[in-house]
């Protein structure tokens, strides 16, 4: 049987700061560190949601995302469910 | 190891009663009363942990190879010295579950316990025979599951001589069970509507329970029908005789299902006795000397034949197996325990003389299916079983590249003559002139229920009428039963032989083989394949390519839902990693490679991408056949491209790698016959890279994207072949990082290119390759709806019988573009036509 190796999907709490002019901005949210294709899942994700619930905050680059820090539970529930649909399990 | 314990076992346990009993009970009482009742209570829910630990070992254990469970599952160690006769036999009572190096799991089934009784082993001997390997005692459930298996298997016998059906008892159980069992097993059947229905009362018999009784076996014609009396009983079973009724042939079918465990449960053996055959003429052919049939292939015919001896050495065969039996029985019961334990080369020439002499027995030939992996020699097995029969024999495989190749393996291996052998497909309309001869055609060839050229109806009319001797069926896992059905019909054959190296579908049907030709009567082991040397090692891998950002954006888009296969098969870093493989093998190791695409979309994409040949369904005959012929002579030609047309018996013994770039969804079947398209044993050739024994010669690389539904097939798929030993290894880093621009679609804007290319192509042309008559189809997709390009729709592609195509009859081609109905044309047009 072989394990299939899922991205470990690792997230941080973390405060964004933005600074525009002289405002600053904190933001509390979660880092989001994956691989290439699962950032494209999650951002898939993200763009199915009607807009009061999306959840993206910013999209970093092509393995790194920063989003809304209620979402972890929610992300790691769809991720499961997809890798439930790909890997195969011999029948008992 | 596998969980399948519960596969296809009616029972695990049933009545406990003695054996004497329960044999007799089973004439009368229905089984399946008392089956189904027991089933859930003992051995449901007992789950993952049983304790073993108070299982008491025999003495001397460690020179016994096998363990045997309660639940019918039995394991063997492949290291004890006994491995090779312990595997025999298993091979032979059982079926395999799964095969590892070290040690094999099987499972005794009421198939498998079928299969065992019609080559002649006995109900008896199997238990003697396992109570000697067994390493414990041999549970009582077990004893009880094999008795209540083998009780009504083999019990009669459909034979067919002098072109008339008997349904017959066989006198060797007559020395083992009650001869007035035998006869109420007879009666019992003609109480059967149907069967009595069926029945023929020949002159000599009168009253409704008189059988005509043959002397011995064989002699059954020589006018000695005789009246069976009460008196004469007792008699008939010391002189061995078999007792039988004639069957109208036109009802042998309905009998046969009569017969079947869901109806009165007496499966019938069929066999064929050659010999004794005058109706038929002989055909003069003969094994070449230069065919030398290999250990296993000589194996599996001994299982269809009784290694071919004379009625005189059969007899004495008997009179040695008889004393033999008594012998076995009498280690069952134990009666030579005072000598001390037994010493494994005797217990293991014990278990080689009975199923050799049991073989001996008969020589007959009995119809069944036989499963060598590819590459193995199957056809030289079915040219050997042709020319030992020495009838006329119909051979049927699956297209007209196969037929091409089995007349060729015919007049390879054998003495026939060119006029002798005909191949009859739509290109090619031959009958063979004399009396006798082979008739290689294909399935669809027969089964075609169309209109035909007046020239093919004189042939099909022809293979109707005519008797077979044998029918030789190639491939068999593929067709479908309702097709078998056909061709069973239309042909009258003595004999019928399956040929195969996947007994596995997607679609349970497998089993209804077990009734349509008969049981597997013969199954090799993979890897002592390998081992022998009698088949290539193959390295099999799975390379993982991730997905490009674009490529997986767009695949995990909704709107996108039809396109996915193209979406991962077109990924490009699978198309990188595929690329490189070819250069590698090509350049480094000057290999040939195959690669297998079923998106047909793709493989017009990668073939033409990379400048190589391709085959697939649309490809002509002779296109294919130029194809083929270039890739295996010319040096320039090392790599083709193949669709699904390529998975089986297309026979390119020079291929050593393949490349599998998408495939069928999870079908467990066209992954194995892929592999066996380099399984042939490759030559030393001494440019190769240096090949002992131990080293891989062919490599299977499958491409999968990761994190798609392809990851999910592709373990699927490669079930089949981890059961039969083989393990796949995972490479994640091809092609290596540093290739970067050697390769196509190095540049982001290239594979941005072939996603705009891949997205606008309509959803038809990305499908799969629409093939006619796909086994896998009805499986996997139930009702979804099958894409294929519009020329395949349109029955462009060639698959289609061709007859309409041919020469001669042109003119029915232009009927087939019929006016159209003026009601449908559009507007614009009505107006011009009316």
């Amino acid at each position: 049987m072989l394990f299939y190796p899922f991205p470990i999907i690792s997230m941080l709490q973390v405060t964004f700061l933005s600074c525009f002019g002289i405002m600053v901005n904190a933001i509390k949210g979660l880092l989001i560190s994956c691989d290439i294709p699962m950032a494209q899942f999650i951002i898939n994700l993200d763009n199915s949601l009607p807009p009061s619930q999306k959840f993206i905050i910013h999209n970093l680059d092509s393995t790194h995302l920063f989003v809304q820090p209620h979402v972890s539970e929610m992300i790691r529930s769809a991720i499961a469910e997809f890798r439930d649909q790909i890997s195969y399990e011999k029948p008992a | 190891m596998g969980h399948g314990g519960d596969k296809g076992r009616p029972s695990k346990k049933h009545k406990s009663s003695s054996a004497k009993e329960d044999r007799r009970a089973t004439v009368v009482d229905d089984e399946d009363a008392y089956y189904a009742e027991e089933l859930d209570e003992d051995y449901r829910g007992e789950g993952k942990k049983r304790d073993f630990s108070k299982l008491e070992l025999k003495p001397d254990h460690s020179n016994r190879p096998l363990w045997a469970c309660a639940d019918g599952r039995i394991f063997l160690e492949t290291f004890s010295p006994l491995y090779k006769q312990a595997y025999d036999f298993l091979i032979a009572i059982a079926e395999p579950v799964c095969r590892p190096e070290n040690m094999h799991e099987y499972n005794l089934t009421p198939h498998s316990l079928y299969a065992a009784v019609s080559v002649g082993l006995e109900t008896e001997t199997i238990i003697a025979v396992l109570n000697k390997l067994s390493k414990t005692k041999l549970p009582k459930e077990m004893i009880d599951f094999i008795h209540a298996s083998t009780a009504n298997y083999g019990k009669v016998k459909l034979v067919l001589k002098k072109n008339r059906y008997f349904v017959e008892s066989p006198f060797p159980e007559a020395r083992w069970f009650s001869f007035i069992y035998l006869l109420l097993v007879l009666k019992k059947l003609l109480k059967d509507g149907v069967i009595a229905a069926a029945r023929i009362i020949s002159e000599g018999v009168h009253g409704s329970d008189g059988f005509a009784i043959g002397k011995s076996l064989g002699e059954l014609e020589n006018g000695h029908s005789e009246l069976l009396n009460e008196a004469e009983l007792a008699a008939a079973a010391e002189e061995k005789e078999t007792h039988s009724f004639e069957v109208d042939p036109a009802q042998v079918e309905n009998v046969k299902q009569r017969c079947l465990p869901n109806a009165l449960n007496y499966p019938m053996l069929e066999e064929y006795d050659f010999r004794n055959d005058t109706v038929n003429p002989d055909l003069d052919m003969e094994l070449k000397p230069q065919a030398q049939p290999r250990p296993y292939q000589e194996k599996s015919l001994s299982k269809m034949f009784g290694n071919g001896i004379s009625c005189k050495k059969r007899k004495k065969a008997i009179e040695k197996l008889a004393k033999l039996r008594w012998n076995a029985m009498a280690l069952l019961h134990g009666h030579w325990c005072r000598f001390g334990v037994m010493k494994p080369a005797f217990i293991g020439s014990l278990v080689a003389m009975v199923s050799r002499y049991s073989s001996m027995c008969d020589c007959r030939a009995r119809s069944g299916i036989i499963v060598l992996p590819c590459g193995a020699g199957k056809s030289l097995v079915g040219v050997s079983a042709a020319s030992r029969i020495k009838k006329s024999c119909l051979c049927l495989a699956t297209n007209a590249v196969s037929v091409d190749q089995w007349a060729f393996q015919f007049k390879l291996w054998s003495t026939i003559r060119d006029e002798q052998i005909c191949r009859f497909t739509s290109d090619n309309k031959e009958i063979f002139r004399g009396n006798a001869g082979v008739v290689v055609t294909t399935y669809n060839m027969v089964a075609f229920g169309g209109k035909r050229s007046e020239e093919s109806e004189k042939i099909i009319e022809e293979i109707r009428n005519r008797e077979w001797g044998l029918l030789l069926m190639d491939e068999v896992h593929v067709v479908p039963a309702h097709m078998f059905r056909k061709v069973i019909s239309i042909t009258k054959s003595h004999c019928k032989l399956g040929l195969t190296a996947t007994l596995v579908r997607e679609d349970e049907r497998i089993t209804d083989l077990n009734f349509l030709i008969g049981p597997k009567l013969y199954e090799a082991n993979w890897l002592d394949l390998v081992k022998g040397g009698f088949i290539a090692n193959v390295q099999c891998a799975e390379v993982w390519c991730p997905m490009t950002k674009e490529f997986f954006a767009e695949y995990l888009k909704k709107e996108n839902s039809k396109k996915r296969q193209a979406l991962y098969v077109m990924n490009p870093n699978k198309f990188r990693a595929c690329e490189f493989l070819i250069r590698f093998h090509e350049q480094q190791r000057g290999d040939k490679i195959i690669v297998f695409a079923d998106n047909l979309f793709a493989l017009v994409e990668y073939a033409t991408k990379l400048r190589k040949p391709m085959i697939y369904g649309a490809t002509s005959h002779v296109e294919r056949t130029k194809i083929l012929e270039t890739f295996k002579h010319s040096r320039n030609v090392n790599t083709i491209f193949l669709s699904k047309v390529g998975d089986n018996s297309i026979d390119i013994p020079e291929a050593n790698v393949i490349i599998q770039i998408s495939s069928h969804a999870g079908s467990r079947r066209q992954e194995a016959q892929r592999l066996g398209r380099i399984l042939r044993a490759k030559g030393r050739i001494q440019d190769r890279v240096a090949g002992g024994k131990e080293e891989y010669n062919a490599f299977f690389y499958s491409l999968v994207s990761t994190d798609t539904q392809e990851m999910y097939y592709s373990t699927k798929r490669q079930q089949f072949l981890i059961d039969q030993g083989y393990s796949f290894k995972v490479i994640t880093s091809l092609p290596p990082p540093d290739t970067g621009a050697d390769l196509s679609y190095h540049r982001l804007d290239e594979q941005i290119a072939l996603l705009g290319k891949v997205l606008s192509v309509g959803d038809d042309a990305v499908g799969l390759e629409l093939l006619e008559e796909d086994p896998d189809d009805i499986a996997l997709h139930k009702t979804t709806r099958r894409a294929g390009s519009m020329s395949a729709m349109s029955g462009a592609k060639g698959m289609i019988y061709m007859e309409y195509n041919s020469g001669r009859n042109k003119q029915h081609g232009q009927k087939k573009a019929k006016p159209k109905d003026p009601t449908k044309r559009h507007d614009l047009f009505r107006k011009r036509f009316v």
